[in-house]
């Protein structure tokens, strides 16, 4: 007989934990199944794991504002379990979105006002008194170093920035989603490591269940594909999954580099998470006195499409590989050394590579799918840790409101935020949009 | 003072390197300067703090490829460089005999600093080579230079602990070790000024230098998979950072 249960979480990284957590609270009997050893051990792991509420759609942006609450009280939504690696800390440093030509930043603005998310305007000497290492010149257009235009002298000044205190980033995502796991585990989900899907079953448009690499078959009537940069692949798996979505996902490599601060300036302790459309990099501090540095993918800057079996197997060569690449290395240390003229660049490149799991349009697929039962929490486009408890509880709702008979498709799940108490047509995530256009197509989201 | 600094270009420590044919690696990684030669790099430029009218000039044996490591060691403060250019691999006994004749041809050095040995072939003697070569005394894994008239003072670790305080007068060589400073590393202004600096660019063929009478011959490279063992400390927080400090000590005698 094979082991059955009410639903099947396929990742148990920071949107699969949550989703699995929501479950078990309303009274699913959830397995959660992880190729890797541990939980957040897949791209969680490498994400910047930052905290902010400025994105390119007033969705986006209320969506990402509610996300703070459950970041600012961990312990509470956690029900205070307890994990014996300890709590994921938030960091509340505070955000700095610098207003510059990268960044619809007006857009932003008007939705911080919709939303009423907290923020206070920066004139560019108010942002030099909290961040004093800066030079505030314009460096528009972005420009990588190989171009010689890159070392232009800036002329124009920027114009200051929209500071929101409640942003900042979690110390740690791969211990968060482990924190997470354990909260679910308190409420009765279960977790299997090690475990790679490779097959998802199915009979007259409804799942049947999941089978393992070891052949093991587990039954379940709901299968929720949280897979990160697999999730394509897991799509691929179901019957007419991944050929009944408008938006597809694909796994984007994206390097993250580690830059010491400068020695006279206590990042780690003063510093800010910033985001900078100016020079295409986002900020913020890391352990070691470290400046993390993260790029907002510029057009001039080049995309590699991979394969994930490929890429996390080493594979695939030069800027292609989970290498970090000395040309990315310079583009994204040389852009912040601009805007810090003190920062001093190492020769040697430090940092991550991992990989976004990518939406054609850079918003994320959380829907139901064309098989029955089967469900998505996928194209995270590296800008969603920071949701990730939200869409939690959202899935978790949407999932229940499709088992008792809604037919979302038709008539979207609204989505009630407990938090700002906003109401969010779930259909906006849709596997049947039409590609939006008012996204960043970054992973400004 | 003319402080002759000699940087070699070697893969990144952190890349994965993948053994191609015989004795060649896949070279589609990252390549930098050797870490050891940051520190020579960087206490010359603290010895121009101290003597500004002394002039930095970095000279480097390698594949064309190695500009950028120059580039690097000037945005560090080094004056101008040198790139002898060549496509093949060559032992410590060229590579010394290379490095003396660029050297000549440039100046009269006062100071030749280097790296106490690279990252890649860890031979740990092109500077020895380079000494004889210039009848010069040289003393490696330098972590402390103070000079005192045509004359230099230097402490070398001989191992942990272990320090050896040294004369040598200039000109001479001096092999930096980790312990000798922090690498200064160069901000955006930094490189900016380092793209033009000069590098005189020579070809290895026009310096003409007779073939050695004997020669090291690399035969074969296969890859050193090493074993690991994990192993777990437990205990209360007191006894944990007790044993890493053991550990520490007695068997990585880091500490």
């Amino acid at each position: 007989m094979n082991k059955k249960y009410d639903a099947i979480i396929i990742g148990a990284g920071v949107i699969g934990a949550p989703i699995a957590y929501e479950l078990a609270k309303k009274g699913y009997k959830t397995l959660s199944v992880d190729k890797r050893a541990d939980a957040g051990e897949g791209s969680t792991a490498g994400s910047c794991a930052i905290v902010r509420a400025h994105y390119s759609t007033e969705d986006g942006v209320a969506f990402a504002y509610e996300g703070f609450k459950y970041w600012l009280d961990w312990e509470n939504y956690l029900d205070h379990v307890v994990d014996e690696k300890g709590l994921a800390k938030y960091m509340n440093t505070g955000s700095i979105l610098i207003k510059s030509q990268g960044h619809k930043w007006q857009d932003v603005k008007n939705h911080y006002d919709a939303v009423g998310v907290k923020y206070e305007e920066w004139d560019n000497d108010k942002i030099l008194k909290h961040v004093p290492v800066l030079d505030l010149h314009e460096f528009w257009p972005i420009r990588r170093p190989e171009d010689p235009t890159f070392f232009d002298e800036p002329e124009k000044k920027l114009e200051g920035g929209l500071f929101c205190p409640e942003g900042g980033y979690v110390n740690d995502p791969t211990l968060s989603a482990h924190n997470i796991m354990r909260a679910a585990e308190a409420k009765g989900a279960t977790f299997m490591f090690n475990a790679e899907v490779t097959e998802i079953r199915s009979a007259d448009g409804k799942v049947q269940g999941i089978t393992l690499g070891d052949g093991t078959q587990i039954d379940t009537p709901v299968v929720v594909n949280c897979a990160g940069p697999h999730s394509y692949k897991i799509n691929q798996m179901a019957e007419g999954v991944w050929e009944g979505c408008n938006i597809k996902t694909k796994a984007l490599r994206h390097e993250v580099m580690y830059c010491p601060s400068p020695e006279d300036y206590d990042y780690i302790n003063d510093g800010y998470h910033q985001s900078d459309g100016d020079i295409g990099c986002y900020v913020r501090p890391e352990t070691g006195n470290m400046f993390l540095i993260g790029s907002e993918d510029p057009d001039c800057d080049p995309q590699e499409w991979v394969d994930p079996d490929e890429f996390y197997a080493g594979k695939g060569g030069h800027g292609r590989d989970n290498q970090l690449s000395e040309e990315q290395w310079k583009a994204q240390c040389y852009r912040l050394g601009r805007r810090i003229p003190t920062l001093q660049v190492p020769n040697q490149p430090k940092g991550v590579v991992d990989l976004y799991d990518c939406s054609d349009d850079w918003i994320p697929v959380y829907d139901k799918s064309d098989l029955g039962g089967f469900y998505m929490a996928i194209g995270t486009s590296g800008n969603q840790y920071k949701n990730a408890p939200v869409v939690g509880t959202m899935m978790a709702e949407l999932i229940d409101a499709c088992e008792k008979g809604l037919d979302h498709d038709k008539e979207p799940f609204q989505f009630t935020m407990k938090y700002t108490g906003r109401k969010m047509d779930v259909g906006f995530y849709s596997r049947k949009r039409e590609i939006n256009y008012n996204s960043s197509f970054s992973v400004n989201g | 003072m003319k402080i002759y600094v000699c940087v070699k270009h070697v893969p990144d420590s952190a890349a994965t390197i993948t053994v191609k044919g015989e004795t060649e690696i896949e070279e589609g990684i990252t390549f930098l300067m050797n870490p050891y030669d940051e520190h020579a790099v960087t206490e010359a430029r603290r010895l121009k703090e101290i003597f500004p009218e002394s002039e930095i000039i970095v000279v480097c044996f390698s594949k064309p490829g190695a500009e950028g490591t120059l580039r690097s060691a000037l945005a560090m403060g080094a004056d101008r460089g040198i790139l002898v250019t060549t496509g093949h691999r060559h032992d410590p006994i060229m590579t010394a005999r290379v490095l003396k004749t660029a050297i000549s041809q440039d100046g009269q050095p006062d100071l030749i600093l280097t790296g106490r040995e690279s990252i890649d072939s860890e031979g740990m003697q092109t500077m020895f080579r380079l000494a004889h070569l210039f009848n010069i005394p040289a003393a490696t894994n330098v972590v402390q230079i103070e000079t005192a008239g045509n004359d230099v003072l230097v402490s070398c670790e001989k191992e942990a602990g272990a320090r050896e305080m040294l004369k040598l007068a200039m000109p001479c060589v001096l092999a930096a070790g980790k312990g000798l400073n922090n690498p200064r590393y160069p901000t955006f202004p930094d490189i900016v000024k380092a793209r033009k600096k000069e590098i005189n660019i020579i070809d290895f063929e026009k310096l003409d230098i007779p073939e050695p009478e004997s020669r090291v011959e690399l035969v074969c490279l296969a890859p050193a998979i090493e074993k690991r063992t994990p192993k777990e400390i437990t205990g209360s927080t007191t006894s944990i950072a007790e044993q890493i400090v053991s550990i520490l000590k007695d068997e990585a005698r880091v500490i």
